[in-house]
């Protein structure tokens, strides 16, 4: 038992340590600290007014413990989802897997090790949305003492049942499916769940946001069909036991059934533990061979083509994003998922609302329709992550590009226009939406031509930031993202630009009409794109070859 | 050729290479020998252009690599120390990139990727992604992309670590054939006994500085003649 605890708390320290990190990602955790009491208190809001309402429809009926079932059905679906991710990680893709196995350790101590870090992240969810929650019910019932000592063992235990259903379930699929052989795959995979997950939140509160109080509109529905929660909640058995537990906390039965959910808890610990000592180390061996393919000389010879420099140096980059799961993740994914929102919102409005929108738009003037749609695409295609990360996504391999007889200015461009090419997959979708609201063609094609060039100017501005302040000695993919502000940077640098420019062509009257005001607009861009071409010049002559040598 | 004329190249705090001159003729294989952070892939990264050469000149093949760098590179062929590199492209569109680097025309590509990576044994994995290779597998690939443009001067940073027997073979001889064409090889090493086979000159570097340049032959006699390399080169780095 030691030995296990003296591993989680190794391995606890090398995944939360801050030894090591650059004082720009240790900033990024304070900001990311006060930017959270905000958003908690918002939080806090949004569930005080749900539980509220519910509780002020399920109460005279006595169906209060509903509530109760539904939160714990909830954040339980919630844990499930958020561990896939981090215990896919944890467990099979972490660069220290192996040196682990090699280790005299038991597979079930690695395992408990391996859960440490993921399991807490758990409890950061765990406090924002169980706690909160609660005590809120607890304040509605006017409960005692007991209640909420028995609330915060829940809360403690709530996480466990969840974490190690999802740990079980990804040891057998790792064990029997075999998909080891395609760890980028399923990386990518992962990524792509969430993309989903995200969506999906956004059509449930589509959903039940047409009415003016979603929390009474949703206890309605419980309350018509109480069997649909039974049922859940049967599905979910430690969801029941808890709520039974906390709705009558002194009776024989509330303390039968928190015993029966304080056990449960310990049994799925040693399943887990169990699982893992017989599936563990069959699922992670092999993980680092990789899948081969024998082509013909034939088609290998196919293969072999000259290209240009540019074009090459192009698909390179585009690879490199398709094929890394974090950079496909935290490029690809997260520049498509604000404009596909856009979209689903606009399809999934069932209330007609599309039509008043569109009507509503385009009631205004063609100069205001413009001036709206650019400060729109600027919001959306702002933070470009393809460009934001074109130096840093090198990384230490970064010298290739120092002895290889290719022009500075070449790799550069070739890394513009990849986060060009990858902007412009989010216009295509920014498109539908266009088409969705029907505006005149003269008015789109418009918006089409200045999207191209803000889309350029991003790219632009994203790639010199990068440059100038780059992070190429990661060891791990993801730092390139983690901790930086770079992205909010270059954001605020865009607003900076044109919150001026599109309000004074607003305010002004002086500069009516949509000819007028898409000239303007169209020489504002090219002048910029001139003025942060020129700065990039410099900026290059100035980092690209000093960047390695800092 | 390579000329390097009175180069020193400081980091806050040390002074990584001081005063080096050497002058490494066309047609030798250039033993590049000294003790681990004596200098060696600091003046190797001077030469290729990955670092700013700051006080004195540094000449491949006539061309200043400060003032003339892209004429300079496109004689080089350049194996760094580390070949994790290009992790996610499959060896073939590595192997196609470097082409497209040096400008290399399809028939010449085509015939020189079958010739080497068969001599290396991966052509059967060049469908494969480089993450999926073993080290030496890793370092074999990028053997053979340098080797595509056929480079005047080939410059290889430690190139035999990892390699198994048959393939550290196969790039020595590489190495000989180069040279006996009339070009120049330098490549760094701690392996003593491949300086011993292979080099007709060798330079040993300590401290950012040159111990020792000449043949096999003059070193052992600058020292006793029966000697093996092993013992010259701790007697000469011994305050490293």
């Amino acid at each position: 038992m030691a030995k296990t605890w003296k591993l989680i708390r190794i391995m606890v320290k090398m995944q939360l340590s801050l030894v090591g990190k650059s004082t720009n990602e240790k900033l990024g955790y304070v900001f990311l600290g006060i930017f959270a009491i905000p958003a908690s208190l918002f939080i806090l809001y949004v569930i005080n007014g749900l539980i509220s309402s519910m509780y002020g429809v399920l109460a005279p009926s006595g169906n209060e413990s509903v509530i109760l079932g539904l939160l714990f059905v909830i954040t339980s679906i919630l844990f499930v989802f958020i561990s896939v991710g981090t215990i896919l990680s944890s467990f099979y893709f972490a660069e220290d897997v192996e040196s682990f196995v090699a280790l005299p350790f038991q597979p079930y101590q690695i395992i408990l090790g391996k859960s440490a870090v993921p399991f807490l992240t758990l409890y950061l969810t765990n406090l924002v949305i169980l706690a909160p929650s609660l005590v809120i019910c607890g304040l509605h019932s006017h409960a005692g003492i007991v209640y909420y000592l028995y609330a915060f063992i829940i809360w403690l235990l709530t996480p466990v049942i969840p974490f190690v259903v999802t740990a079980v379930l990804l040891m057998f699929v790792m064990r029997f499916l075999n998909l080891s052989k395609n760890k980028d795959r399923i990386k990518v995979f992962a990524g792509l769940l969430t993309f989903v997950f995200a969506i999906g939140i956004n059509i449930v509160i589509r959903l039940n946001s047409s009415e003016t109080n979603p929390g009474s509109n949703l206890a309605h529905l419980l309350a018509e069909q109480n069997g649909l929660l039974q049922l859940t909640t049967k599905f979910y058995p430690p969801a029941y036991f808890s709520s039974i537990s906390l709705t009558d906390p002194m009776s024989m039965a509330g303390a039968g059934y928190f015993l029966f959910t304080f056990a449960l808890a310990i049994v799925a610990i040693l399943f887990m533990m169990t699982t893992g000592q017989k599936l563990y180390f069959k699922g992670v061996l092999g993980l680092s061979g990789g899948t081969k393919k024998t082509v013909s000389p034939a088609k290998m010879s196919k293969k072999i083509q000259k290209k240009n420099f540019l074009y090459s140096s192009w698909v390179r980059e585009m690879k490199i994003m398709l094929r890394t799961p974090t950079f496909f993740t935290q490029i690809i994914v997260q520049s498509l998922l604000l404009p596909v929102l856009f979209v689903i919102i606009l399809v999934m409005d069932t209330s007609g609302s599309i039509q008043g929108i569109s009507a509503v738009v385009n009631s205004w003037q063609g100069k205001t329709i413009i001036l709206a749609m650019v400060g729109f695409t600027v919001l959306v295609l702002g933070i470009n992550p393809a460009a934001i990360s074109s130096v840093s996504r090198d990384g230490k391999s970064w010298f290739n590009h120092l002895y290889m007889p290719v022009r500075a200015e070449s790799v550069m461009l070739s890394k513009i226009l990849a986060s060009f090419f990858i902007n412009f997959l989010s216009l295509l979708v920014l498109f539908i939406m266009v088409c969705l609201l029907k505006l005149p063609i003269m008015l789109t094609v418009i918006w089409i031509v200045l999207s191209l060039l803000i889309s350029w100017l991003t790219s632009i501005i994203g790639t010199i930031l990068d440059l100038y302040t780059p992070n190429l000695h990661w060891t791990d993919e993801r730092e390139v993202f983690k901790g930086r502000f770079i992205g909010l940077l270059a954001l605020a640098v865009e607003v900076i630009i044109f919150a001026p420019l599109i309000l004074i062509l607003w305010r002004v009257d002086g500069f009516g009409g949509i000819w007028m005001t898409t000239m303007i607009l169209f020489a504002a861009l090219s002048l910029l794109i001139f003025i942060s071409n020129r700065i990039l010049k410099t900026m290059i002559e100035k980092h690209f070859y000093s960047l390695f040598s800092s | 050729m390579i000329e390097i004329e009175r180069v020193t190249k400081q980091f806050p705090g040390h002074t990584a290479v001081n005063d080096l001159s050497l002058t490494v003729p066309d047609g030798k294989i250039f033993g590049f020998l000294g003790p681990n952070g004596a200098g060696k892939s600091t003046t190797i990264k001077m030469m290729t252009g990955i670092l700013p050469v700051e006080t004195g000149r540094i000449n491949v093949n006539g061309f200043d690599i400060t003032k003339d760098p892209m004429k300079a590179k496109t004689t080089i062929g350049y194996v760094p120390d580390r070949s994790d590199i290009f992790l996610r492209l499959k060896g073939i569109e590595y192997l196609n990139f470097v082409a497209d680097v040096y400008g290399v025309p399809t028939d010449v590509r085509r015939e020189k990727i079958d010739y080497y990576t068969k001599q290396f044994s991966i052509y059967g994995a060049l469908n494969d992604h480089i993450l999926t290779y073993s080290h030496g597998m890793r370092q074999k690939i990028v053997v053979c992309g340098v080797l595509l443009h056929d480079p005047d001067v080939w410059i290889l940073d430690e190139p035999l670590t990892g390699l198994d027997p048959k393939s550290s073979y196969t790039l020595k001889e590489i190495m000989r054939e180069h040279a006996t064409k009339g070009k120049t090889v330098f490549f760094s090493t701690h392996v003593l006994e491949v300086v011993e086979q292979l080099c007709d000159e060798v330079a040993i570097i300590n401290n950012g500085q040159l111990d020792f340049i000449g043949n096999m032959a003059d070193m052992k006699q600058q020292f006793k003649e029966d000697d093996n390399l092993e013992k010259v080169f701790l007697e000469l780095t011994q305050n490293g």
